[in-house]
């Protein structure tokens, strides 16, 4: 290995190597584009020529045949067309509610870690506190409270996810806080806010990857448990959680509409972990 | 020691304000009459003058922060108020859930750190080979499992099609004539699928943690020590690896008490299960404030304790952190 390949492409070359990780990420990128496209390939016209939310009573409670090839559910609707619209849900309602949580753990994680003292005080007591509610208590009553809708299980799951995020930037910037480039960057005479955001912050990126990586499936996860218990996004809308809990009513026979909306959040769940996994791996020098 | 102790349930206190601070504060921002929050929505028939009447006797016509000392001057004595479904005190509710719930949690914790903790030292030892690679795939794959799935699966092939364990619930119908065993097998028969769903997910986490915790050892300098002045693996692995890695272990209460309760509501709500999990689901649909505050505070208080208590064991054991040099 040349002592010129930076960290990035070192990271990646690390990566890459496990077959099962790289599986997974592709894994990954084809649930988002097909998400992403999801209007395209399953309407009347399309692909997967059924519209999501087209009902069919003549037709409903069907198993898998050659017209609908995962079956239909209690309405007659094409379960396959409204898993890659529910795919699209799943993943918005992920990465956003991630992003949310990167963005806060990020913030008072570099605030807790550059400044030290009361700051870092005050951010690790909130932590505590944040950490101390079970997970799912918080999330499920702050979207019920608050009335269910995209936005609300978004911001609820990232208000309540972003302790990791803190914990792993400050420890980040306590470690390099001190090292010689950012005594540069303070010697230079740059403001505090451009030293953690210019330099700091990118030096501390990384780890946090991982983490993030862990909260998508975690995300994922949860906003597929609140839609089985009915209180995930408003009903027409399908996403693989939502279409689980119509699944329990009939679960005496209907095995296709149990078995193919669990498959797909389990393996996109499971995927996002393996890329976590591994990540954290190829990042630790120690490893190999 | 002391002083570590005594700054820990300093922490401890603050962090129970800062619980009770932020639960009030989320009820209070939810949109609607804060009133309801105390007589539930039979208040829209309420005349008028009525309502101003629970309004001062509730003190909800004082400034926000004097509200949040009543309620929490009744918090610290465990009074959460009354129900608004039923108008049993919160607390009398949640006593009686409290058992199933940790009846259920108990065994899924022991069952989960009886498998979860030897696999995770096993393939501590076994690193990099190909049977622990492929164990640590399976936990992952495990932890991936969405619990209401499991849970529908499971119902479906044990309880649907082969009618071998109940469906839900705690016990049957008929356990009111049946004989002392019989109803205790029944019971059993009931606990299993709960406890499986309960269970797999944390299996993962011992089974991780006490694998980072083995691992982090024997990276350390002194194993090399023991290594290098001639013991044997064997002799390095039980005599000086292993008791150094089961001190990080206690940690997990402050981890997985949390995660179980949490699991608590899928489960409870999918197998009818009369615990705290499902109390709080269905205050919840019901908008029963008090029972869900009351709850809020009660479970968070539970992880708490089982945080405080793990410093406190950790401390005891290695005495890098209560001398302050590892406590970061």
């Amino acid at each position: 290995m040349s002592a010129s390949q930076s960290m990035a492409a070192l990271t990646w070359s690390r990566f890459c190597r496990s077959r099962l990780a790289t599986a997974a990420l592709v894994y990954v990128v084809v649930v988002a584009l097909v998400a992403a496209i999801a209007p395209l390939i399953a309407n009347e016209r399309g692909v997967v020529p059924f519209d999501p939310n087209a009902t069919d009573l003549a037709h409903r409670l069907e198993p898998p045949d050659s017209q609908h090839h995962l079956g239909t559910d209690d309405l007659g609707r094409d379960l396959l067309s409204r898993m890659i619209h529910g795919a699209r849900v799943s993943l918005a309602i992920g990465l956003t509610a991630t992003l949310i949580s990167l963005i806060v753990g990020s913030f008072l994680g570099a605030l807790a870690g550059y400044y030290g003292g009361i700051v870092d005080w005050l951010v690790s007591r909130l932590i505590e506190i944040v950490l101390c509610f079970p997970f799912l208590f918080l999330v499920l009553g702050i979207v019920a409270l608050f009335r269910p809708s995209l936005w609300t299980i978004m911001i609820a799951l990232g208000l309540t996810s972003w302790t990791t995020e803190a914990r792993f930037i400050r420890g980040e910037f306590l470690r390099i806080r001190e090292m010689e480039f950012a005594q540069a960057a303070r010697a230079s005479g740059a403001r505090d806010a451009r030293i953690i955001f210019r330099h700091l912050l990118p030096n501390a990126v990384a780890p946090v990857l991982v983490s993030a990586s862990f909260g998508v499936a975690n995300a994922i996860l949860t906003e597929s448990a609140l839609s089985f218990l009915g209180l995930g996004v408003a009903v027409p809308t399908a996403s693989w959680g939502s279409i689980l809990s119509i699944a329990e009513q009939y679960i005496d026979f209907a095995w296709w509409l149990v078995l193919f909306p669990g498959l797909a959040i389990f393996t996109t769940v499971a995927a996002f972990n393996v890329i976590g996994d591994r990540f954290r791996d190829a990042l630790d020098p120690r490893s190999e | 020691m002391h002083a570590y102790i005594v700054r820990r349930l300093l922490y401890a206190v603050i962090t129970f304000f800062g619980i009770t601070v932020v639960t009030f504060a989320l009820i209070h921002a939810v949109p609607g009459d804060p009133i309801t929050f105390y007589i539930g929505t039979h208040g829209q028939n309420v005349s008028r003058p009525a309502l101003e009447a629970i309004r001062h006797e509730y003190h909800l016509d004082d400034p926000l922060p004097k509200q949040y000392l009543y309620w929490l001057s009744g918090a610290v004595r465990l009074d959460f108020g009354r129900s608004t479904i039923d108008r049993r005190p919160v607390v009398e509710r949640i006593g009686e859930k409290l058992p199933n719930t940790f009846e259920l949690n108990f065994i899924a914790f022991l069952i989960a750190a009886l498998i979860g903790l030897p696999a995770g030292l096993w393939s501590a030892t076994r690193s990099g080979r190909p049977l622990e690679r492929s164990s640590a795939v399976f936990f992952f794959l495990l932890y991936s499992l969405p619990a209401f799935w499991v849970a529908l699966l499971l119902m479906q092939y044990f309880a649907v099609r082969h009618d071998l364990l109940p469906l839900f619930g705690m016990a049957s119908d008929q356990a009111g004539a049946m004989s002392m065993p019989q109803r205790l097998l029944d019971h059993v028969r009931h606990l299993i699928l709960p406890v499986v769903t309960l269970t797999y997910a944390q299996i993962a986490i011992f089974a991780r943690f006490s694998k980072s915790a083995l691992t982090e050892v024997i990276r350390q300098d002194f194993i090399t020590t023991a290594r290098a002045k001639g013991a044997g693996e064997s002799a390095v692995l039980w005599r000086h690896a292993f008791r150094n890695a089961l001190i990080p272990l206690v940690t997990l209460l402050g981890l997985v008490i949390p995660s179980l309760i949490s699991g608590s509501v899928i489960v409870e709500t999918i197998f009818q299960w009369d615990g705290i999990g499902r109390l709080y689901f269905d205050s919840i649909l019901a908008r029963d404030y008090p029972t869900v505050l009351g709850l809020t505070v009660a479970t968070a208080l539970v992880t708490l304790f089982a945080s405080l208590l793990a410093d406190i064991l950790y401390a005891v054991a290695d005495p890098r952190i209560r001398l302050g040099e590892g406590g970061r």
